[in-house]
């Protein structure tokens, strides 16, 4: 007893004194830098997996090839439980990998973690990133320091079925009010079918409805942000959006759990007459069974003529800051994200390069891309370059807005003004 | 629980008060309480299970109320900003987000609707199991037994299958006897058929260890008793309702005990069938909303109050249910 | 209950010999058998499904075909699940972490539940409850203090940090213990004192006695006792996805799952193949001491 109760008052007393604050990591750069050995790699797995994995595969070979004793270990992570898998990583960095492609959006938080190595001089001892699209590499920049290189871009625009719009004497949209119009039609001659399939979880597509709109996300005041979705604009573009998940064009009921991905899926599967996809979606697009029966054009924008800003979206690799390999590591983002094999994922997947001249190499002879590049060069918009945004995204404030509004749990203004209060509580959180 | 007391003057040897507080029977049963005391030997058993105890378990727990105390994000978890003692802060911010009563009211409601249809649907089958044909009721238990072993991640997957909008069994059969409207319905949309989706798995998956551990209860009734209530006159339901129940107390208490404590810990059901919590949050239950704050948002501090105040309710409810199970003469 | 003799060694019965109270409702058996078996219907159709999507073809399932047979059945599903990379690695893992967690889980409790049982001490009633009440934490909540408690204990000892099955194995004892204690707590007890004085007038110490003659005596129940260890590691995904943050290798079989939980687009067929192959190790444990399990649970709470 006594000794137990002794042993009990020891440990207690162990554990006060080891522990009076939580615990915290050191993301301190790591002083190893190996040359030969496993490099871990995080890319994001994909709704039509083969082809990226193909290429990845060939890149892994060359540099296996040319880096005796390094072997390359690729993970595939689900996009959607990402924020998870990078804060383990960044909170153990032993276990951390050394690589990992991840969203722009992200970026900013994950800087703030330590997460991130800086490339910077990588990218400046790399022949080729001269040729890098200046606007898109500076979605990599913090305070001055790259810490990711762009490996493709992503921006939306508008898929539609030709046959469809032909059989029902319908011009393509030239206005975002003719998106709906034309939606609506579609559906009330084929009530089978979704008149554009957007999601109420897929807060990418909704964007341009936002700024088309004159409305914004957030604007910067000093050193923080304060939301401006409870403006009029802003009001506007949510409004306008929201009025496609209706019954008329794309039942809340089908459409409300809807994310980015899903949409696309509906108008692969033939059941929907319009999407606002992305520029990685149109190669899935035209393997499916309406590969001959669709075109895309750029997002329309309030009035004819103009084009909805988009979002510029995208992807970087980057190299983990607790990276044992990180020469090695830095080299192997340099292979994948070359323009070498840019191309090559443009091939198999899609994605539009980051490289100016093979943007323009892709556009010259592939006339699909014409309506991608259109939207980049009539401008684009970001999310708040700010570590609170991944909370923001995190936490569903978006997609918990548009979700609410279209089940008519809560009208525009209630939603809208939530989200703000939302936002700027993350904001203010700093 | 009043009408369970025990009819003693049919029931010779029902007398149900055990442990601690009964008095000792000449059965085999004293054993523990007639041990001389040997001062250090049961510590020297316990010592194992207790250092694992204390170190996995009892660690985690002081580090979770203590983290719940502090600010603490991403930033500070990677030493990037100072950490912060904020006090109750994390508290007050959750009692002021109507968000935090809605989960909390969502919680409560969903867990105590599996509890109960669990032990509904349990104890009624290990009745019915007592008067089955052997085979019968072997292949109740072994149907039973399967739905238990199916593992929550692959339970889950196959009632959404199953309840999948466009690709589901039960859609595509609600359509073909005609009712159209379920053509592409999405059992998820609305907030309580959503609950009732994933609180259908759950019952059926949790509902076994309920008939197992009732039926073996009853099994060890012995049959004497009720053969002489029988003699003496006493109906079927007189038999189940003074004889029965009052000696399956003991068993009814502890799988009462651990349906609460499960029922309120749901996380994978909820976490897959609904996608993370169901359209605009709606689905969400504390477990889910605190993990979601802690690791998706990584505002660890406000995930670890939200565990706190979980395990307190599950503390205060169970004692509740002791508490008046103490007041009926049954103790731990 | 103590009124009743009820060892779990030796006269409990088993879900097949039960004796039949109510025999003399017979004409109301019929009816009892008949709710029976379409309950047993409705409880096993998920289950059928499960394995009957397993076996449609792909096409047959993305059609949508909702027949409840099907003429062509395919291993073409478990082909794919199997195709993952390191399959047998992810199952090989699995097993590893569930059998040393069934196996140390089972022999702390067991020592504890000795403890609990056959000695009277002054905080034995406490540290039951503390028992309780710590099955009452949820454990999802307990992933941060436990994240970092093992990437520390991982720089002592590298077996048990992050990235490592030891990680896994040591959060799953810990959760195992406290239900698995009130689990044998009652197959303990059951062992008549007079055993326990007679070996010890034999001379056999305390511990001798526990190890040689109340363990073997207790052993088939303690096994069948071990299944809920053994489900509650198996099945979880929560810390294989948290814990096992880079290293692969080290990934369980729920994780090869989720691999076909795409975003939008699942594939069942997969899905289902893998949930067969998940469960049937679990369903075969189950079977195998199912009737040591009964008896069990009986005894379990009357301890």
């Amino acid at each position: 007893m006594k000794i137990a109760r002794t042993a009990a008052a020891v440990a207690l007393a162990a554990l006060a004194l080891t522990s009076c604050a939580p615990p915290t990591s050191d993301n301190a750069v790591s002083s190893s830098d190996e040359q030969t050995g496993t490099v871990r790699v995080w890319l994001f797995s994909e709704v039509n997996q083969d082809p990226k994995s193909a290429v990845v595969k060939e890149a892994v070979a060359e540099f296996e090839a040319a880096h005796s004793g390094a072997k390359i270990d690729v993970q595939y992570i689900p996009v959607d439980s990402r924020a998870e898998r990078f804060k383990a990583a960044f909170n153990d960095p032993s276990s951390a990998p050394d690589v990992a492609e991840f969203g722009n959006t992200d970026l900013a938080s994950y800087v703030a973690s330590g997460g991130l190595a800086n490339v910077t001089e990588d990218i400046k001892a790399w022949d080729e990133a001269r040729d890098l699209d200046s606007k898109i590499l500076a979605t990599t920049e913090i305070d001055g320091k790259n810490y990711g290189v762009p490996w493709f871009v992503g921006v939306r625009a508008l898929y539609y079925r030709t046959d469809l719009l032909q059989q029902l004497g319908l011009e393509v949209p030239k206005t975002l009010a003719d998106v709906e119009t034309v939606a609506r039609a579609v559906r009330t001659a084929n009530p089978g079918m979704l008149g554009i399939s957007v999601g109420g979880a897929a807060q990418f597509s909704a964007m341009p409805y936002l700024w088309a709109n004159g409305g914004s996300i957030a604007t910067r005041e000093g050193d923080t942000f304060v939301s401006g979705l409870d403006s009029t604009e802003s009001r506007e573009g949510v409004a306008a959006y929201t009025r496609l998940l209706k019954d008329d064009i794309c039942p809340a009921q089908t459409c409300a759990e809807f994310g980015g991905n899903a949409s696309v899926q509906q108008f692969i599967a033939g059941k929907s007459a319009m999407t606002i996809g992305g520029d990685f979606n149109y190669k899935a697009v035209a393997a499916s069974a309406v590969k001959d029966k669709f075109a895309v054009v750029a997002v329309p924008g309030k009035t004819a003529g103009s084009v909805a800003p988009a979002f510029a979206g995208g992807n970087n690799l980057g190299v983990f800051n607790s990276s044992t390999h990180r020469t090695l590591a830095a080299d192997f983002v340099k292979l994948l994200a070359s323009k070498k094999y840019q191309q090559k994922m443009f091939d198999s997947m899609g994605n539009l390069p980051t490289f100016s001249d093979v943007q323009k190499d892709v556009a010259a002879s592939n006339a699909q891309v014409a309506p991608f590049i259109q939207t980049l060069g009539a401008g684009t918009n970001f999310v708040p370059v700010t570590e609170s945004w991944s909370t923001i995204d995190a936490q569903g404030v978006f997609t918990g807005m548009y979700q609410k509004i279209v089940t008519g749990k809560a009208d525009v203004n209630t939603a809208t003004s939530e989200a703000a209060d939302a936002m700027n509580k993350a904001f203010g959180a700093k | 629980m009043t009408a369970l007391a025990p009819l003693q003057a049919e029931s010779p040897r029902g007398n149900n008060s055990t442990r601690p507080s009964g008095t000792p029977t000449a059965d085999s049963r004293p054993v523990r309480r007639s041990k001389v005391k040997r001062g250090l030997e049961p510590w020297l058993y316990l010592a194992p299970a207790f250092i694992v105890l204390i170190a996995l378990l009892g660690y985690p727990i002081f580090q979770l109320i203590n983290v719940s105390l502090y600010d603490y994000r991403q930033a500070q978890v990677s030493g990037k900003a100072p950490l912060r003692f904020t006090g109750l802060e994390n508290y007050q911010k959750l009692f002021a987000d109507p968000q935090f009563w809605t989960v909390l009211g969502n919680t409560v409601m969903f867990a105590a609707a599996c509890v109960v249809l669990t032990l509904l649907v349990g104890s009624t089958l290990a009745v019915l199991a007592t008067r089955l044909r052997p085979w019968v009721r072997s292949t109740l238990f072994i149907v039973s037994l399967g739905a238990w072993a199916t593992p929550a991640v692959t339970g889950s997957a196959v009632w959404l299958f199953l309840f999948d909008p466009t690709l589901g069994l039960v859609n595509k059969t609600l359509v073909s006897i005609g009712l159209t409207q379920f053509a592409g319905h999405s059992w998820t949309y609305d907030k309580w058929s959503g609950f009732g989706l994933v609180a259908s798995e759950v019952v059926w998956c949790s509902f076994p260890f309920v008939l197992v551990t009732v039926y073996a209860g009853i099994q060890a009734i012995s049959t004497e008793v009720i053969e002489a209530a029988r003699i003496d006159g006493a109906t079927m339901p007189r038999i189940a309702r003074s004889i029965m129940l009052p000696m399956l107390r003991p068993i009814v208490i502890v799988v009462t005990i651990q349906s609460i404590i499960w029922n309120f810990k749901i996380f994978s059901q909820i976490y897959i069938m609904t996608n993370g919590g169901g359209i605009a949050g709606q689905n969400l239950v504390l477990n889910v909303y605190g993990y979601q704050q802690a690791f998706a948002a990584s505002l660890y501090g406000l995930g670890s109050a939200l565990g706190v105040i979980m395990t307190a309710l599950l503390m205060a409810i169970t004692l509740v249910y002791l508490r008046i199970l103490k007041r009926t003469g049954e103790a731990l | 209950m103590s009124a009743i003799n009820v060892s779990p060694r030796t006269n409990a019965p088993s879900a097949a010999d039960a004796p039949q109270k109510f025999r003399r409702n017979g004409r109301r058996r019929f009816g009892a058998d008949a709710a029976a078996l379409a309950i047993a219907v409705v409880v096993a159709f998920p289950l059928f499904w499960m394995v009957l999507s397993a076996l449609k073809p792909k096409t047959a399932l993305d059609a949508g075909d909702a027949a409840p047979f099907t003429l062509e059945p395919s291993l073409e599903s478990f082909g794919r699940v199997l195709a993952v990379n390191n399959f047998g690695q992810y199952f090989l893992n699995s097993v590893i972490v569930a059998l040393a967690v069934v196996v140390i889980s089972t022999i702390l409790a067991f020592l504890a539940a000795v403890a609990l049982t056959r000695y009277n001490f002054k905080m034995r009633t406490k540290l039951l409850i503390i028992i309780l009440v710590s099955q009452m934490v949820p454990v999802e909540a307990l992933t941060i203090p436990l994240f970092f408690l093992l990437r520390n204990a991982g720089e002592a000892i590298p077996l048990v940090g992050l990235n490592q099955l030891g990680s896994l194995v040591l959060v799953h004892v810990g959760f195992s213990i406290p239900f698995a204690i009130w689990m044998l707590r009652g197959f303990v007890a059951a062992v008549p004192v007079e055993i326990e004085e007679a070996a010890r007038l034999d001379g056999a110490s305390s511990f001798r006695f526990v190890r040689s003659i109340l363990f073997p005596l207790v052993a088939p129940g303690v096994v069948a006792c071990s299944v809920f260890s053994f489900i509650s590691t198996w099945n979880d995904f929560l810390f294989a996805k948290t814990f096992i943050i880079s290293a692969q290798e080290n990934q369980t079989l729920p994780m090869a799952l989720l691999t076909f939980f795409k975003p939008d687009q699942n594939d069942w067929g997969a899905i289902m193949a893998g949930s067969v192959i998940m469960t049937i190790p679990v369903l075969i444990f189950f079977i195998a001491v199912q009737r040591k399990l009964v008896s069990g649970l009986a005894g379990a709470v009357k301890g």
